[in-house]
């Protein structure tokens, strides 16, 4: 049965296994100019879950940059920045802690850099996300579609003191976040398969260094930021044959309020980032291990508000083993 | 998977906590309490005037009796208005009544910050010039960097120092008392003040205040009109005022600005911004004394912010006076202390500290917001706040810091274009800054200046804080090198000359009758 084959043999034998699709999903989906989910979120998008005790481990690399971005919603390009490039090295850990339950862990160290001006780049520990994925259903539809249903939970939180106030170079906002997702997966014999998920973000306020800024045309005397909240959307259309497996799709950042950049300003973290993005991803199972897929993908920013016209690489490594 | 079913529940609930979590913002000032003077500062129409020949200059007419039909009614009127408030109506009252002149000072300060944004390049690589006839196109108008906006703070509180001494004066000349005390039956929203209260303060700060920020910000009339009116509003509503104290401050609020801006309109601003000819004839100046000349590191280059802003008028000083104590010259750069300073900014920037990061960033200052004068004018407030002062006196600790920092940005301008000192980041293109990088010459450091000159004042008028304001000044100052911006000895330099326009400024003070 043509499915991207799971790393792990089953231990135990299971009524009418579900092949397990594994949409690890390159990356920088939601890729701002520091915003929201920006490289941290790059692998907790599919709706992948584990068997129990079962831990995959990953190394991932990813490069995204831009040269054109929108302020509001004027395209344009800034001689000051040149092309912003983020780049991220992160780790991630999986673990199936039952059959119905999944809970990934996710840190990033993030480093900037423009390649024009005299901006200087930013580099470090960026935010620790945890998500639990709960399977709330899995039925066998017409004997052939096998629908899984997942609601997802999870927390973000910065691990270091970096500063959200020096956008396009700050690695993120430096908000905590909730997160709350209805995934749905659905899978048919031939090896396609379809992948779509709304998603909440819950973002706390922020606090800058400075006492004052402007946004959405008024002066705020307090180093206290509302950060507006933020809807995802996502679907993938993705097909699994032997060692390879192929997702394709796009997906929607909202964000629920905030200001658009003025002319000329800088952006400023609680702006409304908007995203529409379109990805593809390769995965593939080297041959000769049964535990280790070669993971790699591209992401394309199609069209946004205030956020960067980026292009994303990624690149890793998953292994997997048994607790 | 009971287990998984207590994860879930336990998921949702975080994320409902989270939702329902209160993400208003509260700022510090929203709510001032209502100023009750400790002085009601009787002797101000004496007081020196800066600009007007006298308190008289401007003639206000006599008020009707308080006995006279006209003066019942308008206080019939009042009685009936704050019978019928609405809540918005009741809101206003509330925030005017913590003192115009904060609340001014607060207003200037965000128009301030809404207009600081450079003009984007076209896409020929020139910039095109704000332009004062066609405020609303793009470019905006103004571009409220520091130096214009150091100017339009000093005229905004000049203007207000002029129009309340000029109040002051008539209302003791006719002393009729505020309507609560004519009238018990009148509600006030703090005790009935001993001010008599003809020409109303608070009219003749609304008239004066609206013009001088329709000249300077004039994209924001409407804006700026309705406050006005609000302000005006609130103080017949506050039981302060009747319609003809209202009418009478207005005019004279009006007459005042209109003397002011005739000196705005004649002080040089409009050539401020220079020329082509002119860059490049500074530029050739520094090249020919042997010096590398300061280039813009923005992509298209842009001229230097307000390059001619040293000829613009002083308001205590004449230019050979401004001259006299500018700071002289900087290092050499072809010297061995510029290279000592510029591996001191480069040693920095490598290792900056993130409590150092905090600094640059805490005194940042940069586009977008309401400038190191507007920094320091949100500092003062909060003295002035606490200091229970009557307007006039207000008014006045605002012109003279104000005035101190204007003085200040035309030396420290002037000093910027005689020498045309690169900043770090051009004599080591490997130095990249922690904050924007401002597209003028380094030397001396505007944030030290303007810094210097104002903690030289505020320790005059609070003098408790002197240690408080020399550390936030020096912080000011150090946040530059933690940007990567500055050289140390362009912000050693720039303090001391911001001290000795202070210490200059406070002359006229000492001397103004107000002490």
């Amino acid at each position: 049965m043509p499915h991207c084959a799971p790393l792990l043999p089953r231990r135990r034998a299971k009524r009418a296994a579900v092949p397990r699709h594994l949409v690890r999903l390159a990356t920088a989906l939601a890729i701002t100019l520091g915003g929201a989910r920006v490289l941290s979120a790059q692998t907790l998008e599919d709706a992948e879950m584990l068997q129990r005790r079962e831990v995959h481990a990953s190394v991932t690399y990813a490069s995204e940059g831009w040269s054109e971005y929108w302020e509001g919603t004027l395209r344009r390009s800034n001689g000051n920045v040149g092309e912003v490039t983020t780049q991220s090295v992160g780790l991630r850990v999986g673990v199936g802690v039952g059959q119905r339950l999944t809970v990934i862990g996710s840190l990033p160290y993030v480093w900037t850099e423009a390649s024009q001006g005299v901006l200087h780049g930013m580099s470090g520990r960026q935010d620790l996300t945890l998500l639990a994925k709960y399977r709330v259903a899995n039925p066998l539809i017409a004997g052939r579609v096998r629908l899984k249903l997942l609601a997802v939970g999870g927390l973000s939180t910065p691990t270091s003191d970096y500063t959200p106030d020096f956008l396009p170079l700050s690695i993120g906002s430096h908000s905590k976040s909730a997160i709350t997702r209805l995934a749905t997966h659905l899978q048919d014999r031939t090896g396609w398969f379809f992948d779509g998920y709304a998603e909440r973000v819950w973002r706390s306020n922020v606090t800058l260094d400075r006492a004052s800024y402007f946004s959405d045309g008024h002066y705020y005397e307090t180093n206290e930021v509302a950060m507006p909240d933020v809807a995802m959307y996502r679907g993938t259309l993705g097909w699994q044959r032997g060692a390879w497996c192929i997702p394709v799709g796009v997906s929607a950042q909202r964000t629920l309020g905030g200001a658009d950049i003025r002319r000329q300003d800088m952006p400023f973290v609680s702006n409304r980032m908007n995203a529409t993005t379109a990805h593809a991803e390769v995965m593939y199972f080297l041959p000769r291990t049964s535990n280790l897929r070669l993971d790699l993908g591209a992401a394309h920013t199609i069209t946004g508000r205030n956020v960067g016209r980026s292009t994303a690489f990624m690149t890793g490594f998953t292994y997997a083993f048994h607790l | 998977m009971k287990g998984a079913r207590i994860v879930a529940l336990a998921m949702l609930g975080i994320a409902v906590l989270v939702s329902s979590c209160d993400k208003s913002i509260v700022e510090p000032n929203a709510s001032l309490p209502p100023v009750e003077a400790a002085s009601v500062d009787a002797n101000a129409g004496s007081w020196k005037m800066i600009v007007l020949s006298g308190p008289d200059q401007v003639v206000v007419p006599d008020p009707t009796p308080v006995t006279g039909a006209a003066y019942q009614a308008e206080l019939q009127a009042v009685k009936t208005a704050q019978a019928n408030m609405t809540d918005a109506q009741r809101a206003a009252v509330r925030y005017w009544t913590g003192a115009g002149v904060l609340r001014w000072n607060e207003i200037e300060r965000e128009l301030v910050a809404r207009y600081n944004l450079p003009p984007a390049p076209r896409a020929d690589g020139s910039y095109p010039l704000p332009d004062a006839e066609n405020p609303f196109s793009d470019p905006v108008f103004p571009f409220s960097n520091p130096p214009y906006a150091a100017r339009a703070y000093s005229y905004v509180s000049v203007a207000q120092y002029e129009a309340l001494k000029a109040a002051w004066y008539w209302k003791f000349r006719f002393n009729r008392l505020s309507p609560a005390r004519n009238d018990p039956a009148v509600a006030t929203a703090v005790a009935a003040s001993a001010l008599p209260s003809y020409p109303s303060e608070d009219a003749v700060l609304s008239g004066v205040t609206a013009e001088m920020l329709k000249l300077l910000f004039p994209a924001s009339l409407e804006e700026i009109t309705r406050k006005a009116a609000e302000e005006r509003e609130a103080a017949i509503l506050s039981g302060r005022a009747t319609a003809s104290d209202v009418a009478a401050g207005l005019a004279l609020g009006k007459s005042i600005a209109a003397l002011v801006i005739n000196r705005a309109r004649a002080d040089g601003m409009s050539t401020a911004p220079g020329n082509p000819a002119m860059w490049k004839s500074l530029s050739d100046a520094a090249a020919a004394r042997g010096e590398t000349p300061w280039q813009s590191q923005e992509t298209p280059a842009r001229a230097p912010l307000l390059m001619n802003f040293g000829t613009v008028k002083a308001w205590t000083m004449t230019a050979a006076q401004v001259t006299a104590l500018e700071p002289g010259a900087p290092p050499s750069t072809s010297s061995q202390q510029m290279k000592d300073e510029l591996a001191t900014v480069k040693n920095t920037i490598d290792n900056l500290t993130r409590d150092q990061l905090a600094i640059a960033l805490k005194w940042n200052d940069g586009a977008g917001t309401a400038t190191p004068p507007g920094h320091w004018n949100a500092i003062a407030s909060d003295y002035v706040r606490d200091a229970r002062m009557s307007e006039v006196r207000a008014a006045r600790v605002y012109a003279m810091l104000n005035m101190a920092m204007h003085d200040v940005a035309v030396g420290c301008w002037d000093t910027k274009m005689k020498f045309f000192n690169p900043r770090p980041a051009q004599l080591d293109p490997s130095i990249k800054t922690m904050i924007g990088l401002p597209n003028f010459p380094a030397f001396p450091s505007g944030h030290s200046t303007f810094s210097g000159a104002a903690a030289t004042t505020l320790s005059y008028f609070f003098p408790q804080a002197r240690a408080s304001f020399d550390a936030m000044a020096d912080e000011a100052g150090i946040s530059r090198l933690y940007g990567g911006i500055h050289y140390p000895s362009d912000i050693r330099e720039g303090k001391a000359h911001g001290t000795r326009i202070g210490e200059w400024v406070l002359n006229v003070a000492r001397a103004d009758g107000a002490n």
